[in-house]
Order: C-alpha cells, then structure tokens, then sequence
C-alpha cells in the first residue's frame, strides 16, 4: 500500500439521472487540500469515494494504490470524519474513542483515546455520553475518532460546522499542524477563507466538474481577478460619464439601463480610482455605486464558465 | 458484538417483541389450564411449535433483530465509522449477526421452554424440548443472516422479510412441496418432526436440515459481508 495518498483517474459518480461527479481527474499529496464548492459540487461524493463508501460509476479511485472497498487494510492509514451522524451516540466519549481505536487495531487503545480527547480538547466532557453532547463538542468527537490511530490520510467532510468561533480557530490550527507533519489532509468546505486559513493547495468543484485546482494564493488571484461588474447610479449626464470611463483603461464595457449604469472591469482597484474623477470630468454626481455579483455562488458560476472555455 | 447485543436489546421494540415472544406461553397457559378433554398435550404442543413458534414467532423476531443490526447503524451514520476501519467485512458481519442471534434467543428460547413445560405437562421429556429447541435455534441463525444481508441490500428489509415470511413460508410453501425446500421455517420444522412423529412430515431429515440452515447463515453472512464492501453507504 504505497503511492499517492488519494488518485482520482477520469471519476464520475451519477445516481439515475443527476450526476454528482463527472469526469475528475486530480491527485492529492500530503499537506492540507481544501475541496472549495457550493452545497451539491460534488464534496461529499467526492469524500465518500475516497472513504471507500461508494463506487465510482466511471473511472478509478485509489488511496495509497489501492481500492479501499477491496483492501480494507487501508483504513489502518485513513482517519475519516463524516458530514453527518454521530459514533455510537449511546456511549460516552472515552468509550467511542478506544472503540475507534481498538476497531484500527491500536495496541494502546487507552492511552492513544486519552491523547485524542485531549488534543480536541474534551478531556474534561470524556465520561459522559456523547448523545448529550452539543453539535461542536459531537463534531470533536469524530475528529477524535478520526485521529486516535494516527492517520496517514485523514477525509473531513465540514468538519468546522457547527463549531465556535475559538473551536473553530483550534481545529484549524490542528489540522495546519498535521499538514505541517506531513500527513495528508483533505477538508471540504463551502466557505473559502476557511479553506486558506489552513489549506495549501484548493480543489473547487461546481456542479460536480473540478473547475480549478492549484495553490490557495493562486486559487485566490484567480477568483479576485475575475473581470467584476459595478452597478452606478449618479445624478447628471450619466451617457458623459459612460464616456469618460470607457476612454480609460479600466473599464472593459458599459450599458445603460434605466439610467443606471452596469460597468465591466477586470481591475475593480483602479475603477474605484477611476470613477470619482470621471464623474467630476462628466460634471456627475455618484449616488451609489455597488458590485454585482460578487457573492460566492457567481465566483463558482465564473469559474465553472472559464473551466468550460478552456475545454472547449 | 457486544456492543450490538446492548443496542438490540436496550430498545422499545425489545418490549414489543417480547410480547410476541409469549403469545406462545399464554396460549399453553390457557390450554393448561382449560384441559380440553379431547386433546392430547403432544397435538397441541407439535401444532403450536409448528405452526406459530417457528414459523412465524421466531421467524418475526429474528428477522427484526436481524434487520435491525446494519439498519439502525444505517440509518443513523454509525455504520461508516465501522466499516472505515481494518476490520474483515466477514468479521463485522460475523458479529452483527450473532448479536441479532443471541438477541433473538434470549426471547424465544425461555419462551419455547415454557410452552413446552406448561402445554406438555406430565407427558414432558427432554428430547421434546430440546429437538425443537435446535429447530428454533438453528432456523433463527438463518433467519438474522438473511435478515442482515437483505438490510444491506434493500431499503425495505422488514417487509421484503415479512413477505416471504406470510407469502412463502406461511402459505405457498405449505401447500406446494417443492416450495418448502426453500422456506427457513420448514426445516427449523423438520426438528419438530424429529421429537414428535405426530408432528407434518419433514421436508428433510435432522442433519439435511441442520446442514441447510448453517449453509443458509453462511451464504446469507457472505452475501451481507460483499453487500458491506462494495455497496453505496449513507
């Protein structure tokens, strides 16, 4: 069981008519690596076929050169937290962790639990059950369960949902110190600043196509110079200053709507330079001046878009 | 396995299959006590063994349990913290079904035994409640493997079991010959015969049936085991 923590050659996963995941090919190596995308991209398929919990319709899976459904020696390597359920909920913490890592064959499963609580921190919450536990303090628990046989590869599905704010800044510290270790750890969320606060490299995935993989700044340029649309409204000749602007080296197009104009910049920076001294040169006054689709979802709908451009 | 054990048994639906588990008793209870004087203790004991303990009784209490071993672990996400682990899926399976094994003794078993002392009466004798007692075991085996891989494999286990249960077992099996050799019941039945030639006819002999119903649990163990490995899970 040697090779790359997780390779995924020409992947698709359809259930009946919806495909989840179409044709992925990428490989993840050891470091933290944020899988970026909105509620249905394709996360949690993609988790699951790495976990060994689905096959793929089309294409191979491989984690450490092996198919973990045939080769389930592998999960002596693997640590996985899922989106949803809680271990055993019936049990108390300590218990759910030295099941864990009896269930992984750890020799000092006492000894290994009582580490692994103590590194997510619920050392004083062990004895009781975990079904009285709060939806932070249950997401602990997996990650506890996840870590308590020292993973090589570890598969977090959301694992910073539902916890505080300072929960929340540990488990991101804990998991930039495993990557830092060398282990490979894979983490999917839909919020981006959460994904560079701890992943060196991003995969983002939209409507089940991988639209862009790379390094978390390079992920990030990307996005922040995607061309940017600005809604203005100003009192005065607005056509003018529609002149003024496209005379420059900002703008890249303009339109005239109900006097409102939508403008079109690839350098949002320089247009905000820009726009107040073509509006004096119009003899305009800005009334309000807002950015259009700047919420996550188009950043997505850009990306999918310039990943459809470059294949075709 | 023991954690299982504690899941199946620790439940509300324990209660309700315990109350089924003792509809046998109370009828040998109300037989005993009414002492029909045209009946003999061994036609009501052979007829209620035969025809409401094994097939149906016990048959309906393991397959609860046998379903509820994977299910309930299914359903509320358990199921993935097993299976990414080291573990041989035979293993898991191995110990799922046992759980929902000896879950199912611990309710017919007593059961059995009591309608057995209270409907025979003074005509008792240990191989009229241990030959039995081995059809109900063994055909509970085969009842929570099958129970267990068909929770693997469907998402209606419970009532594909039931079907085959009422439909098969309980109605064409009993009338078409060639139907019974593939009804659990009808073996776990053959041991009835063995005690007590007033019982039906066997379908097979003691050790044929024996061999069938491990072979069963072993087939049905495997089948749930490839169903843990390869199948899509929540």
């Amino acid at each position: 069981m040697s090779g790359r923590a997780v390779e995924f050659t020409g992947v698709s996963r359809w259930y009946g008519d919806t495909v989840s995941l179409a044709d992925v090919t990428f490989t993840v190596e050891p470091g933290v690596t944020g899988l970026l995308g909105h509620n249905g991209a394709g996360k949690s398929t993609t988790l699951k076929l790495c976990a060994g919990f689905s096959t793929p319709s089309a294409g191979t899976v491989r984690v450490f050169g092996v198919d973990p459904r045939r080769t389930p020696e592998v999960y002596r390597r693997i640590g996985i937290v899922p989106d949803h359920g809680a271990p055993w909920p019936f049990l108390t913490a300590r218990s759910v962790i030295e099941l864990s890592a009896r269930l992984h064959k750890v020799s000092d499963h006492r000894s290994a639990a009582a580490e692994a609580l103590e590194t997510v921190d619920l050392t004083g919450d062990a004895d009781r059950p975990v079904r009285e536990f709060s939806h932070g303090m249950t997401q602990r628990v997996k990650l506890a369960q996840a870590l308590v046989h020292e993973p090589d590869l570890l598969l977090l599905d959301e694992p910073l949902n539902g916890l505080d704010p300072t929960q929340r800044a540990h488990a991101i510290a804990l998991l930039t110190r495993l990557g830092a270790e060398g282990r490979t750890v894979v983490v999917s969320s839909h919020v981006l600043h959460e994904v560079e606060r701890m992943a060196d490299r991003v995969l983002v995935l939209v409507n089940g196509h991988l639209v862009a993989e790379g390094s978390t700044p390079a992920i990030r340029r990307l996005i922040s110079d995607r061309p940017r649309r600005v809604e203005v409204t100003a009192a005065g000749n607005v056509r003018a200053l529609a002149r003024e602007l496209l005379a420059g080296d900002d703008v890249e197009a303009v339109r005239l709507a109900d006097g409102t104009l939508e403008i079109e910049t690839s350098n949002p920076a320089s247009l905000s330079r820009a726009l107040p001294l073509a509006a004096t040169r119009a003899d305009t006054l800005l009334e309000l001046v807002r950015p259009v689709g700047d919420d996550l979802e188009s950043v997505y709908a850009y990306l999918h878009e310039r990943a459809r451009g470059r294949a075709r | 396995m023991m954690l299982t054990l504690r899941a199946l048994l620790f439940q509300r639906r324990t209660v309700v299959l315990a109350l089924i588990a003792v509809a046998p008793v109370v009828t040998a209870v109300v037989y005993a006590a009414a002492k029909p004087a045209d009946s003999s203790a061994t036609d009501f004991y052979s007829g209620i063994v035969e025809q409401l303990f094994v097939p149906t009784i016990g048959a309906l209490v393991a397959l609860v349990f046998g379903v509820s071993a994977f299910g309930d672990e299914r359903e509320d996400g358990t199921i993935l913290y097993l299976v990414a682990t080291p573990q041989a899926r035979l293993d898991l399976v191995a110990a799922k079904v046992a759980a929902a094994w000896i879950a199912s003794l611990v309710l017919l078993v007593p059961s059995l035994v009591l309608t057995a002392l209270l409907g025979l009466g003074e005509s008792v004798t240990a191989g009229r409640i241990l030959w039995p007692l081995a059809g109900v075991v063994l055909s509970a085996l085969a009842y929570c493997a099958a129970s267990a891989w068909l929770s693997l494999r469907t998402r209606r286990p419970v009532v594909i079991g039931i079907i085959y249960i009422l439909l098969w077992e309980g109605s064409i099996a009993t009338f078409a010959a060639s139907a019974a050799k593939l009804s659990i019941a009808a073996y776990g039945r053959s041991f009835v015969a063995h005690a007590i030639p007033e019982a039906s006819a066997p379908v097979a002999g003691v050790a044929a049936s024996a061999a069938v119903l491990v072979l069963i649990a072993a087939a049905a163990s495997w089948g749930a085991a490839r169903s843990l490995g390869h199948g899509e899970l929540p």
